[in-house]
């Protein structure tokens, strides 16, 4: 069953639209849970309030992190897939069965880890380091939430596969989904090794296994914990494609290049794993530098031609559109009212300045010494999963609301000014948590002040300094996040239907007029850009290595 | 565009020169960033060690208890300190939740530390010199550090260890020369008696008098960390204090049902041993591990808790 959709022209699967319905409001249900958690955690490690005992902070930190990092994103990316395989191929949803199993098996999977969570049955962290042992219960829902996102990929490519052989698509995949095929085939990767990780670790809980290592466990873990986090880049950077495309008609300059740093993802981004063994024991310098440079720096290239290729998509649309004065005018003239456009360049800022320049940084080897797990860790991906994929999601949240559940956005001027308040507050606190990182600021501790150990430590007195920004930054960050759901929930829920394009608050842009050929600079204003990102990122490179060589000597 | 094929394919374009330009920058970047981490072993002074040694917990356990009895100079807040040759092979054990022994080093001298686990995974994070390593269970990890600045470090645990995790703190002190150990409140004159004294484990100790069995309980006490947990001062975050336990009725589960059972020899044997079957009443959630002692450590450990008042 298919509606054609008035404004796009479109032809929606029904079932389709209803699986991508559900799979999204679980994400927000999902992203509650975790900013309520992220509060609580703020509030704790804001040592002038110190809200929760020790018992529940740990709890709390596991709860946050799987409903932030797993269920949120995997929600959604999972209504991100359906939707780039049926809606934008005009394709049926094939096996729609199976969809709904997925969701089934999801669902269960986050309520039973919530649930155990909870209980107070697995306070191991996201993480559970085995010999840290947690309820199989806890396992088993990891477990059955990943099938259920493994088989919503299988679908995704079951559609993919069947719009090709239908030939509904030409030569080619459109650069949106072409970009989400890559992050179906980093996701297949990321959840075989889950497998291959939870599986044992399942049985050992029960007690049919007698021994994990902690090591290798460690090793198999990240192969789930960081590629995950690929998959988000790479969705993600689709989308960014998609809302250039939605707001102003444009695409990259050379779909070729941007479709060549998609395979340079696959190829290599699931080295990364490798980031978060840089000072453990048993794996030899080689392996390290190989690996967590993902094959000489490959994959980093791969977003390094991205961060050209999404701005300069951007500035060529503009330029055609006619905003042509200097170096600037397209930037400054940009759809700002347009909430999936402002979250997008914000996402790209904040992915770049602060994701993207300390994840290369703190990944290198011995960089890591001076920050593996610190606070400047969670402030990295803070950088990167927040600021950049789940602002990301949230603006294209936007578009969803009018084109796939029909409503109008409830309280559109609020929607204007979201993306900047929560980008300011996130920011805020993923800057103070990498300060107080950087200054020694362990992650995942309840009291900095050390209170009833044998010896006590005090931080250099400005982390009071930085503690407070980030209490600042947090709490602005939530309320951002808080109003950003409540404007979803009512929206959806209870926003006047959308009867046409005259109701579409969240303007759709025709394709931006053809250009005249250009024979020097196409986008130098992105050059003069990314000129500037280059040096922000050498500046924080010396600082770094200067305060490692300031350190003990090791060997 | 992302949504439809571009008209004229994409196959053939050529790519714009200022995306060429950026492309060639961003590659040079990353060989450079490549070469970088290799360089730094050659001319770097900070790089992760490649020596790591396969060992269990019961075996690393041993190789601390041991290395402290007969290393040992003093005592710093329960924790035994051990001042070891330059150049030599140091234990630092990392357990729930202490780090053991509290090292003196002299600055600018190699040492090669044998850091592990006796239970779950901890995060080694020397402060305020801020470099962070993880410690396994199973794995003998050696980082041959040298001190360049002599000072107070503390040791904080990074990695999450269960309910005490923040409690979890160390302490490395590094001087220039002896003369300074008295501003860390330590006193190089009593260093020989402490070592001479230490370590009983094989002797005949038939004969010792009370006071020589309280002594020597109270280091094996301080050896096995039960002062991480248990204080003698009253409080009881982690587990139950033990100053007046003696001879006072406690309240305890034994196989779900509750009874009240008298402190005496037995029962300070059985909860150092078989801890889990009788747990104080409000101790249910953190579950002490049992501890191996030697026939000698126990009647010393006994003779060193009754002594607590």
């Amino acid at each position: 069953m298919f509606r054609t959709c008035d404004i796009t022209g479109f032809k929606v699967d029904l079932t389709s639209e209803r699986l991508i319905r559900l799979n999204a409001v679980m994400a927000v249900v999902a992203l509650l849970l975790a900013i309520v958690g992220a509060i609580l955690l703020v509030f704790t490690r804001y040592q002038p309030v110190h809200l929760l005992d020790a018992e529940w902070y740990y709890r709390i930190v596991t709860f946050h992190g799987l409903n932030a990092l797993i269920f949120w994103i995997v929600f959604f990316e999972i209504a991100g897939l359906y939707f780039g395989s049926t809606v934008v191929l005009n394709q049926r949803f094939t096996y729609p069965a199976f969809g709904w199993v997925s969701f089934i098996l999801m669902v269960a999977g986050l309520v039973m880890v919530n649930v155990m969570v909870l209980a107070g049955q697995a306070d191991v962290m996201m993480t559970s380091y085995v010999p840290l042992k947690a309820h199989p219960l806890y396992y088993l829902g990891v477990i059955l939430f990943a099938v259920g996102a493994l088989i919503g990929v299988i679908l995704f490519f079951s559609n993919v596969i069947t719009a090709k052989r239908t030939k509904k698509v030409g030569e080619t995949l459109p650069l949106f989904t072409y970009g989400l095929v890559a992050a179906a085939i980093i996701a297949v990767i990321t959840l075989s090794t889950g497998a291959v990780i939870y599986i044992p670790t399942f049985l050992w809980s029960l007690g049919l296994i007698e021994h994990m290592d902690p090591a290798v466990y460690k090793l198999v873990w990240w192969g789930l914990g960081h590629s995950s986090q690929q998959i988000n880049v790479a969705a993600m950077v689709s989308i960014w494609y998609l809302v250039v495309f939605l707001a102003l008609g444009g695409t990259s300059i050379n779909e070729r290049v941007s479709r060549t740093a998609f395979v340079l993802y696959i190829l290599f981004i699931c080295l990364a794993s490798a980031h978060h063994l840089l000072t453990d024991p048993a794996t030899s310098s080689a392996w390290k530098v190989w690996n967590t440079s993902y094959a000489m720096y490959l994959a980093v290239l791969a977003s390094l031609i991205h961060a050209f290729a999404v701005p300069s998509s951007i500035e060529s649309a503009q330029r055609r559109w006619g905003f042509n004065k200097g170096l600037f005018d397209w930037l400054a003239k940009g759809p700002w009212g347009n909430p999936a456009f402002s979250s997008t360049v914000l996402a790209i800022i904040g992915f770049g300045f602060i994701g993207g320049t300390t994840g290369v940084i703190f990944g290198m080897e011995q960089t890591n010494i001076i920050v593996h797990n610190t606070l400047a860790i969670p402030g990295h991906f803070k950088g990167t999963v927040v600021i950049g994929t789940t602002l990301t999601f949230m603006g294209i949240t936007y578009y969803l609301i009018p084109l796939i559940f029909r409503r109008k956005i409830v309280a559109y001027r609020l929607a204007q000014i979201q993306p900047w308040l929560f980008f300011a507050g996130i920011a805020l606190l993923s800057v103070s948590m990498i300060a107080l990182g950087q200054m020694g600021v362990p992650r995942r501790h309840w009291d900095s002040t050390f209170s009833g150990g044998p010896f006590s430590f005090a931080f250099n007195p400005a982390v009071d300094f930085f503690f407070t920004l980030m209490m600042l930054g947090g709490t602005l960050a939530f309320l951002a996040a808080l109003i950003w759901v409540l404007q979803v929930v009512v929206s959806v829920f209870f926003g006047p239907k959308v009867k046409g394009p005259s109701d579409m608050q969240v303007p759709i842009s025709k394709l931006a007029p053809e250009g005249k050929p250009v024979k020097g600079y196409e986008a130098p204003g992105t050059l003069l850009l990314t000129m500037l990102f280059l040096v922000t990122f050498a500046v924080l490179f010396f600082i770094n290595w200067k305060w490692l060589a300031a350190a003990w000597w090791v060997e | 565009m992302s949504l439809i094929a571009p008209s004229d394919g994409w196959f053939s374009k050529r790519t714009a020169k200022d995306e060429r330009i950026w492309i060639l920058i961003a590659f040079v970047l990353c060989v450079f960033l490549f070469i970088w981490m290799i360089m730094w072993h050659v001319v770097g002074k900070q790089n992760p060690s490649n020596t790591t040694y396969k060992t269990t917990t019961e075996e690393f356990g041993r190789l601390h208890d041991a290395y402290v009895q007969k290393h040992m100079v003093g005592m710093d807040n329960g924790i035994p300190v051990v001042k070891p040759e330059p150049n030599s092979d140091v234990i630092l054990m990392g357990q729930m939740w202490r780090w053991s022994p509290v090292l003196i080093l002299q600055q600018d001298e190699w040492y090669n530390l044998h850091i592990s686990s006796t239970d779950i995974v901890h995060g080694f994070s020397l402060q305020p010199s801020n470099m962070n390593f993880q410690i396994y269970p199973e794995y003998d990890y050696v980082l041959r550090f040298k001190p360049t600045a002599s000072g107070e470090y503390k040791i904080l645990c990074n990695e999450y260890c269960g309910i005490g995790h923040h409690i979890m703190i160390g302490k490395i002190v590094v001087v220039q020369d002896d003369s300074e150990l008295s501003q860390y409140g330590y006193d190089p004159n009593t260093f020989e008696k402490t070592r001479a004294t230490a370590g009983s484990a094989d002797e005949d100790i038939s004969g010792w008098s009370e006071a020589q069995l309280v002594e020597a309980g109270e280091t094996a006490f301080n050896i096995k960390g039960c002062n991480a947990c248990h204080k003698t001062d009253g409080t009881s975050e982690i587990g139950p204090a033990l100053n007046g336990l003696f001879g006072s009725t406690v309240t305890v589960t034994e196989d779900g049902a509750r009874k009240d059972v008298v402190a005496d020899d037995a029962y300070i044997a059985l909860s150092i041993s078989d801890p889990q079957r009788q747990v104080k009443v409000g101790f249910e959630e953190i579950a002490m591990a049992s501890l191996e002692l030697s026939d000698n450590e126990m009647k010393q450990m006994i003779a060193y808790i009754k002594s607590i008042k």
